[in-house]
């Protein structure tokens, strides 16, 4: 059994990461200042490679992780070597986090040197506190003092992730505007030797989410320290069915689910969530747009559920009818009118299609009795 | 790079593959030139348009410029309906056609067109026409970018788009390329797009028979002469025609489109050879017919950028132009130099429009620039590079309709303004001699490009009228030639009291390229203003649009198609079902009825109304339960039909009797609008259907309904003092039902309902307002100076306020609020 559920990134893609970083090394490969490996390889990384990556006579096939926008990709890590700070923004669940993360573990091989930005976020947890014992024997000193994500980033030349920077009030976020402009982080209590420089290697990458905008607005000064980089939604159903299954099959292996996910259900689920999100179905018919956040991230949690049920309920396999409860309870969160828009978009769209197409299509749109 | 056909009877051929609007392309065909030298120079381009090459290598024309191809398919060869056809070939300093024409003219080298005419294209890809209209470009770069091997390549080597993978291989890589090794790439690529076309889709797109063509032009000129000479009846292509039989060339360079170099090779080798030549003798000089019409224009990079809409090559022209003069001028890394002149125009254009962008911000985007290149294995920065270190560097928070100013900045920069110039040598429509003629009679200058003022009198002066018509007629012809700045508006129906136009008129070279453009429609304005009249009456159309385009015959005073679209609008009355639309068309029939004489027009529009009228009685009631943004427009087509039907006279006493009628039906659905119940009330009591008591009991029926009907009283109101105002001046009773109405209602209820009760009060004049102030007044035994009067406000009140005011600013200052 794995000693946790979701071990991070730098772990889980351990062998591939190493392989990269060696191959780096035989290549001779240029790679700024405390980085583990090349910009390119950190690309490869990332966006997978056609060919394995052959170091010390092994070779490790580089699977594409984020699926998407490749040009965003390079953008960021070209951001991540420069000067500025990296903003992902977006609506949510188009895998902001999950790029923040991979970025990290392939640039500074750790992922975990994170601020998780909330409404109770202080200014201790993202710099520095205090540990009090220490303190109050040997007064303020190095010893004494409690490193913050922020402080172990410029310290150790890293990268710091900062989750959900607009939950956080406005004066905490602008801690960070000195920080990124002069890489230099004052510590008064320790007079001379307060003056922490950061190392080579280190930046920041935030995430915000869009549904946020205006909870707490970020200053325009703390703006001009970042490159924002705006994360869509996948806009091809074929790659969202994709997305769907690939992630659906690494849950289910950490979760020692002996399940196979079905393609034609992903297909079923991916069409349904990229139509309501974009407001048109594929034969261009205009459909009312549900409220809730139609995230291909909500996709693979209804699909993941539905495979549960299927797995420790039901006969081993995806029922569809449990599919459909699953949508229901991911859409009706924020407004009730959403559930009568899918309802509506079950009564045309996929009504017209379980007549054309038959087999699955007329077996979910039955399955319609649950949307209520 | 290959050449064919190489024998001792016949000349060498090199086929060259080019891309429109590359300037990689044009780099490496100049290359070409120095190296091989050829004595013979074919181009793919229509050969009915060689008479213009001398005006395309003019030194005083400038690029960019087209040539413009018209025609009118008379004799049906495309479609029934005898349409017009136009499409433009452009040019830039760096298409690889114009740099090899240039070069050619330099070297005193012979130059032609191959290709088919574009009306044998249009026929020959007939179904296509049909299906997806008529192109209105003579490229086919498409065909390079628009198949299923593409898509895989880009997807393969993580590019977005087609452009982007030329840039990156054949642009940015291919500058240092030998240009053998280029072509050969080029070649390769086309070779692949091509055998990833299906046959049918070569067959639709006419790729099959232009290659017919183009091999037989090219085999005529292998050969030494020119198919069958001797039997040309043309003297200049007799005189051409001699002097290529006795130069025989020895190299003849044929610059076509990539995708064309396969089915070339294959005609002009192998088993096909012989067909070709037979082809070849049979194939005649161009003799051009009066439908088809060939011209050189005046073009703007902005027509030429394909990202608008024409697909005709490569994107950004401004940025390539750039990326030209860079190479011209030998700058050693032209693409990092345009890049940087981008970054910094942009940044500047932003900082002006938004105010927010730091020189930093510049310096990281060209970070940005550089550092994706480098990513992306590119020599220097791109394009693609520039656009996404905006993006990155410059656009501040989510990227959305409200944050994308930069790019849009960008993209207007890359894009491009500037536009080209012809000699005077160069041949024009008939049309334009016309416009240059109506401007010489009327003394209007074309020789300077300030704007300047004209003041009409155009219903005093007969001549003026004339002036105000032709202005008028380019208004029409969108040539942007004139603008009116004052004077009746018969389209909107406005400022129909004013007897003076006054306009404003700028000649340019768009006016020029403009007329040319409609020149396909007619010799002389007024021909295309026809024609064009004509086809947009056979559309289909809502009456309403159809009286506008009457209003717009009406004012340029094209008599001739007064009756036309009169007959017309008839019909399309007939056929309307939509309330508004036909009702809107009557409003501007009765204003050109009013004008007609000031016009001189001798329409008679009595029987068009007489139509309309019926037809908006007939639709009236599918009005009864309207929306609230419907009621302005209902209520005035109610007061418009019973202008009409009280005419005097018989003419109308059926109408009249139909329009009351239908009234009556409307009423009696209780889900009638409010305000057009108060209306249809007004017009009933103001032409003696209804007594005041009945207008009484509809208007209690609110007041004393449930609370959502109380509340409609104000709407009821509105509709009825539209119609009969004179009701509350004269009847005592309405002014207790608005006193009572009013006590009935709460504060929060009278503070919604008061916009709707300002538009009601509206309708009076203020004399009649006091009066009625006056009256209300009276109902609570006081007068109206008594309701004028105000209570004394005490300085010390003044004072306080201003200290309530400061303290306020004062804590909100400080931030504790």
């Amino acid at each position: 059994m794995q000693e946790s559920i979701k071990p991070p990134v730098e772990e889980r893609y351990q062998k591939e990461l190493e392989a990269l970083r060696k191959a780096d090394e035989e290549q001779g490969n240029k790679r700024p200042d405390n980085w583990r490996m090349s910009p390119r390889a950190v690309r490869t990384f990332i966006l997978g490679s056609e060919k394995p990556v052959e170091c010390n006579g092994n070779k490790c096939l580089i699977r594409k992780k984020y699926f998407g926008n490749d040009a965003l990709v390079e953008r960021c890590i070209v951001t991540l070597a420069g000067n500025r700070g990296l903003m992902l923004v977006g609506e949510p669940g188009t895998a902001k986090t999950m790029l923040s993360e991979l970025l990290s573990a392939a640039i500074s091989g750790n992922s975990k040197n994170t601020i998780q930005g909330t409404a109770g976020t202080t200014e201790d947890m993202i710099k520095y506190s205090w540990n009090y014992a220490l303190l109050l024997a040997k007064g303020p000193s190095r010893e004494a003092l409690v490193p913050a994500p922020l402080y172990i980033g410029m310290e150790k030349g890293i990268l710091t992730r900062f989750e959900e920077i607009t939950r956080t009030p406005a004066e905490i976020q602008d801690s960070l505007i000195s920080v990124l402009s002069d890489k230099v982080l004052n510590v008064p209590e320790l007079g001379d030797d307060g003056f922490l420089f950061a190392r080579p290697g280190f930046n920041v990458i935030g995430t915000a989410n869009t549904r946020d905008k205006g909870v707490n607005e970020m200053s325009s000064a703390l703006k001009r320290r970042f490159n924002f980089e705006t994360v869509m939604p996948v806009n091809k159903v074929s790659l969202e069915k994709q997305i769907i299954l690939n992630e659906v099959s690494v849950l289910a292996q950490e979760s020692h689910v002996d399940m196979q996910p079905d393609e034609d259900v992903a297909e079923l689920l991916a069409s349904t969530y990229h139509e309501l999100r974009e407001g048109v179905s594929s034969d261009g018919r205009r459909i009312d747009r549900p409220n809730a956040g139609m995230s291909t991230a909500e996709a693979v949690s209804v699909y993941y559920q539905t495979m549960l049920t299927g797995y420790y309920y039901g006969d081993g396999h995806l029922n569809v009818e449990c599919l459909v409860q699953n949508l229901v309870g991911a859409i009706s969160k924020e407004d009730k009118d959403d559930l009568e828009k899918v309802r509506g978009y079950f009564n045309t769209v996929i009504r017209d299609k379980s007549s054309k197409e038959g087999g699955l299509w007329k077996q979910y749109y039955e399955a319609r009795k649950w949307l209520k | 790079m290959e050449t064919i056909l190489r024998s001792e009877e016949m000349a060498e051929i090199m086929l060259i593959p080019v891309r429109h609007h590359s300037p990689a392309c044009a780099w490496q065909i100049q290359k070409i030139f120095a190296k091989w030298k050829p004595d013979a120079v074919l181009v793919e381009g229509p050969d009915n348009a060689n008479a213009l090459l001398s005006v395309m290598l003019h030194e005083d024309t400038r690029a960019p410029f087209a040539i413009y191809y018209a025609y009118h398919d008379k004799a049906k060869r495309i479609s029934k309906e005898q349409a017009h056809y136009k499409c433009y070939y452009p040019f830039l300093d760096y298409s690889p056609e114009l740099v090899a024409l240039r070069e050619s003219h330099k070297n005193k080298t012979k130059i032609s067109f191959i290709d088919l005419p574009y009306k044998d294209i249009l026929a020959a890809s007939a179904k296509k026409v049909s299906e997806d209209g008529a192109p209105r470009n003579y490229n086919d770069d498409y065909l390079l970018a628009r198949n299923a091997y593409m898509d895989k390549l880009c997807e393969k080597t993580g590019l977005r788009s087609f452009d982007e993978l030329w840039e990156k291989y054949f642009e940015i890589n291919g500058l240092n390329e030998d240009s053998d090794i280029w072509f050969s790439h080029l070649d390769t690529y086309c070779r692949l797009a091509r055998e990833n076309t299906p046959k049918e889709v070569l067959q639709r797109e006419g790729c099959l028979l232009r290659e017919q063509h183009m091999a037989a032009r090219i085999a005529q000129q292998a050969l030494g002469g020119c198919g069958r000479a001797g039997q040309q009846e043309q003297t200049d292509d007799k005189k051409r025609c001699k002097t290529a039989k006795s130069d025989k060339f020895q190299r003849i360079l044929v610059i076509t489109g990539g995708f064309h170099i396969l089915g070339l090779k294959e005609r002009l080798s192998g088993e096909k050879w012989k067909e070709t030549v037979q082809h070849a003798n049979k194939l005649e000089q161009y003799v051009p017919d009066q439908d088809e019409s060939v011209y050189l224009m005046p073009y703007s990079m902005e027509a030429a950028d394909a990202l608008n809409g024409y697909a005709s090559g490569m994107p950004y022209t401004g940025f390539y132009q750039k990326i030209w003069e860079g190479l011209s001028s030998q700058v050693p890394k032209p693409y990092e130099a345009a890049v940087l002149d981008f970054l910094v125009a942009s940044g500047k254009e932003v900082r002006r429009e938004e105010g927010m962008l730091s020189t930093y911000d510049e310096i990281c985007a060209w970070q940005m620039a550089e550092g994706l290149s480098r990513l992306r294995g590119k020599p220097q920065p791109g394009a693609y590079e520039l656009q996404d270190a905006v993006l990155s560097a410059y656009v501040k928070g989510a990227y959305n309709i409200t944050s994308d100013m930069p790019l849009r900045v960008l993209r207007r920069l890359m894009t491009g303004t500037g536009s080209g110039a012809l000699c005077t040598l160069a041949d024009v429509p008939p049309i334009v001699h016309d416009f240059e003629g109506q401007c010489r009679k009327f003394g209007i200058r074309t020789d300077s490009t300030l704007e300047k003022e004209a003041a009409l009198s155009i219903f005093s002066s007969k001549k003026h009228r004339q002036m105000s018509c032709f202005f008028h007629q380019m208004l029409f012809l969108q040539t942007e030639f004139a603008r009116r700045i004052k004077g009746p508006d018969l389209q909107r129906r406005k400022d129909r009291s004013l007897i003076r136009e006054i306009w404003k008129y700028k000649y340019s070279a768009q006016v020029f390229s403009a007329l040319i453009d409609v020149s396909v429609h007619g010799a002389t304005m007024e021909e295309a203003v026809t024609s064009l009249v004509q086809e947009q009456l056979r559309q289909d159309i809502r009456s309403d649009s159809a009286a506008l385009l009457l209003t717009q015959v009406f004012e340029m005073g094209i008599s001739g198609q007064l009756q036309a679209v009169y007959e017309r609008l008839h019909e399309l009355i007939l056929q309307d079902t939509d309330f508004y639309s036909v009702a809107d068309a009557i409003k501007s029939l009765l204003m050109m009825e009013d004008l007609g004489a000031l016009y001189e027009s001798e329409l008679q529009f009595g029987s068009l109304l007489h139509t309309g009228v019926q037809k908006l009685i007939l639709l009236l009631p599918g009005i009864t339960r309207m929306r609230d943004e419907k009621l302005d427009a209902g209520m005035e087509a109610i007061k418009v039909l019973y202008q009409i039907t009280g005419r005097k006279g018989p003419d109308y006493s059926g109408e009249r009797a139909d329009f009351y009628e239908a009234l009556c039906r409307m009423q009696e659905d209780t889900q009638i609008h409010a305000g057009l119940n108060g209306c249809i009330h007004g017009i009933l009591y103001g032409s003696g259907q209804e007594d005041s008591r009945a207008v009484g009991a509809a208007c209690r029926g609110y007041l004393t309904g449930t609370r959502e009907q109380l509340l409609k009283t104000a709407v009821f109101f509105r509709g009825l003092f539209f119609a009969a105002k004179d009701l509350m001046l004269m009847e005592r009773a309405f002014l207790v039902m608005i006193d009572t109405f009013l006590g009935e209602v709460d504060e929060a209820e009278f503070m919604e309902l008061l916009p709707q009760l300002r538009m009601a009060f509206a309708y009076f004049t203020p004399a009649e307002t006091d009066q009625i102030a006056q009256r209300a007044a009276g109902l609570h035994s006081r007068t109206g100076r008594e309701l004028m009067a105000r209570d004394e406000v005490l300085p010390e009140w003044y004072t306080y306020g201003r200290e309530l005011d400061l303290y306020v600013q004062r804590r909100l200052g400080h931030g504790t609020i």
